[in-house]
């Protein structure tokens, strides 16, 4: 079919094509970065002497310690807790596997300051819990607030994201590897251990990287648990309105986001060998172990979603003026205003990581890097800077798009890309080099090559991605409420209402609809991810 | 005959019955009585007041009625006129109201256009609802609103006042700090002496802004731990009360209770706060992450005692009436301290005469019974009393200081930083 001479041209087409894409990515990397830069320049506004005083301040050391060992610690713990779920829910035998996949992954969308309040309404001083212990006299339990408290309620929110794209990666992994361990008497913790492992580490370590900067931005938990981090000093500080304090402690932030962005990439720096190929899909067969398994899966159900929404129910059922809505009446409209700004915000962010996602996973360019890596700065950001930065940027540079569902959008996807952007490179890290040659040589142009062989390969990822961003957009609270429409109220602006006021059983109907929205969002999305899901 | 829109240009002219004192008020409120749905069905009642703009008055014939009914005073019920009945709230706090006192929706221009309200704070909730009232009143007043915290909106005013173009017409925070904020970054507008006249000079203390409904400063305390006499009337006590040690709660990154800690360095100095702040500390005093967890622990048992806005207390016994718990006030000190919901008009804005008759709107004995009997904040008019059995807003001790000063948090931040509260 494709002659010689076809084949050079497709060559330079190449060239054009990847230089054109590399374009494409720079520009991507820059506009989602651009709002970030304000930040500096806010910064500089206030003068050097007190930059340096806040800077050395021992409160300011405390909490840059206290910010890394809870990043740390919740980042391990949702290894931990994500890895065995998702193999559980990707590779084994378990009964209802769409079922627990779908309830396992709906934690990432309670927010924090739900979930962070629920579980000392239970588990606090004087909680359901304590309620329940004092009759059979035990006095006091163990205290929930603090370090301890804050890494269980957080990794049990964040977990999602290892579990997520662990999930993806086991999907794309191929089979006939582990067949070969196993016939060579490998046991299956050996084969996973030698075998998977190493090929799903880089889906593990785009999910880790996402628990860890999410951690270091997330206000509500460490403040609900009386823990003192970085974002609960930065709040602070912009309701004192010391802006300018503020953007220099989110600037200190950000570098702490590019440590770790820099540890994580030389953690992975040799995966550059991942190419997978072959047969796609294997279970384990759980055996006896099935029983445990779904215990597993049920305990952790119950701590993520069961007590959340149970606590907001018992606070709804109280009952009485005190706690009723305030004054906001609940419209269903706000359910599907948070579907659809959910949903655009997942597909824009999704069509902008795949050039940045695709170029980093397979070129080895200082450059494609780079894009890749800044596209995680406003994630890493506590919504509240993002926000004022776009309120900045909107007001002065793009007026016309200010308080606009456009804007609010762009400000989700600042905030949310590299949710989409490092399950897209894992998943093409995992494509098998061969086929793509094979394609090639067959006469495919790169562009067809890429969409007849890489994307429906690397579709589990993207779409895992995607699920990601909708699930977090669904909750997202600061840069809504900064950026949205007026008018436009969505489920986690109301529930912001009604739980500001005080009124926190008004919290529960809301919160109901948010999850199940997000759980039959969830659903569709999951049947994209092909047919080996049962 | 219908009257003409609120943003006639002639509206100012008829300021003026506010001097005519409180006699023809009363008895337009009977009038409402007598008038029936007037109120809400047409809010049409003859209340204009023809001596400045004779040509706008109309004589309807809810004003007819008022020449038949001589007698102002009134009772409670015939005092809840329909009018006062859709803006009072109800439960087992508003049981029993006085005849109110003050300026009356009827006495004031219609409301006409779109006007955009920042509106901040949770709390706002229920404005909302008040908003909505008075939309259904004036259907051709539309409000666009904008809802965020406080300190949120003011951060966003200042930026889009720096810009160049600002969005709102109005901005209605829960807090003084974050209107004193935008007033110091020259965004808002004077407020003509005629429309804050109701409300105590303490309350528009520049006329940049003015207090639409009040928060005292209080001392929840468990009535099953602590009886009343135990709780000391002076703020600074508290550190060395013994009753106290290891069962008090408090909000420290609650803004209400840094504007408490920000009036206390007002009056003492930043030395004697920091004493203070150490000596809560040293009590073992709990940190809650808002003042409803604080007044709520106090009523479930686990606090004696906290430092909280007052209306918590209420909406927990509105809850469960049972709840042993009660309030206490300190005297002539910051725990005494009166904060307030407030509204400013921003600079730049089209829409300045909709503005001042919206605010005029807000210091209305309907509003104010309004905020009263539905969100338990202390009006700020007189002739309107808050609910509860709580001390009359002259009966409470506030200390003397300059609420606008109350914007500059910064010192007080930094004492609370020093001293590890925050």
């Amino acid at each position: 079919m494709s002659t010689l001479g076809d084949g050079r041209i497709d060559i330079d087409r190449g060239t054009v094509l990847r230089g054109g894409l590399l374009a494409l990515a720079g520009a991507i990397a820059l506009a989602v970065v651009a709002p970030i830069a304000w930040l500096v320049v806010r910064a500089f506004d206030m003068g050097i002497e007190s930059a340096l005083a806040l800077l050395s301040s021992p409160s300011t050391v405390q909490i840059t310690i206290n910010s890394a060992l809870l990043v740390a610690a919740v980042t391990a713990g949702s290894v931990l807790l994500g890895v065995p779920l998702a193999v559980l829910t990707a590779r084994t035998d378990l009964p209802f596997r769409r079922f627990w996949t779908v309830l396992l992954a709906l934690p990432l969308v309670v927010p924090s300051y739900i979930g962070a309040f629920a579980f000392v309404s239970a588990f606090g001083p004087r909680g359901t819990l304590a309620d329940l212990l004092a009759p059979l006299g035990i006095e006091s339990i163990p205290t929930i607030y603090g370090l301890q408290g804050t890494v269980l309620v957080l990794t049990l929110f964040v977990y999602p994201y290892v579990f997520l794209t662990t999930r993806a990666a086991l999907l794309s992994f191929d089979a006939s590897q582990i067949e070969a361990a196993r016939t060579l008497n490998h046991s299956y913790l050996g084969a996973f251990r030698r075998i998977v492992l190493p090929q799903i580490a880089p889906g593990i370590a785009a999910g880790a990287l996402l628990v860890g900067l999410y951690t270091l931005s997330d206000f509500g938990t460490p403040s609900i648990m009386h823990y003192d981090v970085f974002t609960r000093m930065i709040f602070v500080e912009y309701n004192a309105f010391g802006r300018g304090r503020a953007a220099l402690l989110s600037v200190l932030l950000l570098g702490l986001t590019v440590a770790i962005l820099g540890i994580e990439s030389r953690l992975s720096a040799d995966d550059g060998n991942a190419y997978a190929g072959g047969r796609r899909g294997y279970t384990i067969s759980l055996g006896a172990w099935k029983w445990p398994a779904l215990a597993f899966c049920t305990l952790v159900v119950a701590l993520c979603l069961i007590v959340p929404l149970g606590v907001l129910a018992l606070w709804l059922f109280r009952g009485g003026p005190g706690y009723s809505a305030g004054g906001f009446a609940f419209e269903w409209s706000y359910g599907l205003n948070s579907v659809v700004v959910a949903a655009l915000a997942a597909l824009v962010a999704t069509l902008a990581a795949l050039p940045v996602g695709y170029l980093s996973a397979r070129t080895d360019g200082m450059l494609t890097d780079l894009f890749d890596r800044m596209t995680y700065l406003g994630y890493a950001a506590p919504g509240v800077v993002v926000g004022f930065a776009l309120v900045y940027f909107g007001v002065r540079y793009l007026p016309g798009l200010y308080q606009t569902l456009p804007l609010l959008i762009f400000g989700y996807v600042v905030r949310f890309i590299p949710q989409a952007v490092g399950t897209t490179q894992s998943s093409v890290l995992q494509v098998d080099r061969s086929l793509l040659e094979a394609a090639r040589t067959l006469g495919h142009s790169p562009l067809a090559s890429f969409r007849r062989v890489t994307l429906p390969l690397i579709a589990p990822g993207v779409v895992a991605g995607a699920a990601l961003v909708f699930l977090t957009t669904m909750k997202e609270l600061p840069a809504t409420l900064l950026l949205h429409p007026s008018g436009f109220k969505t489920l986690v602006t109301y529930i912001w209402q009604v739980q500001d006021a005080g009124y926190y059983g008004a919290a529960a109907v809301p919160a109901l609809v948010l999850v199940a929205v997000s759980g039959l969002s969830m659903l569709v999305i999951l049947t994209q991810e092909g047919d080996d899901v049962r | 005959m219908t009257r003409r829109a609120g943003d006639d240009p002639t509206t100012n002219g008829s300021d003026d019955h506010g001097a005519s004192g409180l006699g023809r008020r009363r008895f337009l409120r009977t009038s409402a009585v007598v008038a029936g749905g007037a109120l809400v069905a047409g809010c049409s009642s003859g209340g204009t007041n023809a001596s400045a703009n004779g040509s706008n008055a109309s004589s309807n014939a809810s004003g007819g009625a008022n020449g038949t009914v001589g007698n102002a005073s009134g009772n409670a019920s015939t005092n809840g006129s329909v009018g006062i009945k859709s803006f009072r709230g109800s439960g087992p706090l508003v049981e029993s109201r006085p005849p109110l006192k003050g300026p009356r929706i009827d006495d004031l221009p219609d409301l006409s256009g779109t006007l955009s309200v920042y509106l901040g704070g949770g709390e706002g909730g229920l404005y909302t609802q008040f908003l909505d009232l008075l939309q259904k009143m004036y259907p051709k007043f539309n409000v666009k609103l904008r809802t965020a915290s406080s300190s949120q909106l003011a951060n966003t005013l200042i930026t889009e006042v720096e810009s160049g173009s600002p969005k709102a017409d109005v901005f209605w925070a829960v807090d003084l700090g974050a209107l004193g904020v935008v007033a110091n970054n020259d965004a808002t507008m004077k407020l003509p002496k005629k429309v804050v006249k109701p409300v105590p000079k303490s309350f528009h203390p520049n006329n940049q802004w003015v207090g639409v409904a009040g928060r005292a400063r209080s001392v929840p305390y468990n009535t099953n731990k602590l009886s009343a006499n135990q709780i000391p009337n002076k703020v600074q006590k508290f550190t060395d009360t013994k009753q106290l040690q290891g069962s008090m709660g408090w909000a420290p990154t609650y803004g209400a209770f840094q504007s408490f800690i920000t009036a206390m360095r007002l009056l003492h100095g930043k030395e004697q706060t920091k004493q203070w702040l150490k000596g809560m500390q040293g009590q073992n005093i709990s940190e809650y992450p808002d003042e409803f967890l604080v007044s709520n622990a106090v009523a479930d048992g686990e606090l004696a005692a906290g430092f909280a806005n007052h209306y918590y207390s209420l909406r927990v016994r509105a809850a469960r009436p049972n709840a042993p718990i009660e309030l206490a006030f300190t005297k002539g000190d910051a725990g005494a301290l009166i904060n307030a919901a407030g509204v400013e008009v921003i600079k730049g804005t089209e829409r300045r005469q909709l503005a001042m008759n919206f605010i005029k709107h807000l210091l209305t004995a309907e509003a104010q019974e309004f905020f009263a009997t539905r969100t338990f904040a202390y009006p700020m008019i007189p002739g309107v009393p808050p609910v509860g059995g709580l001390p009359t807003i002259d009966e409470l001790n506030p200390p003397e200081i300059d609420l606008a000063k109350l914007s500059n948090l910064e010192p007080t931040l930094t004492l609370m930083r020093e001293t590890g509260v925050l």
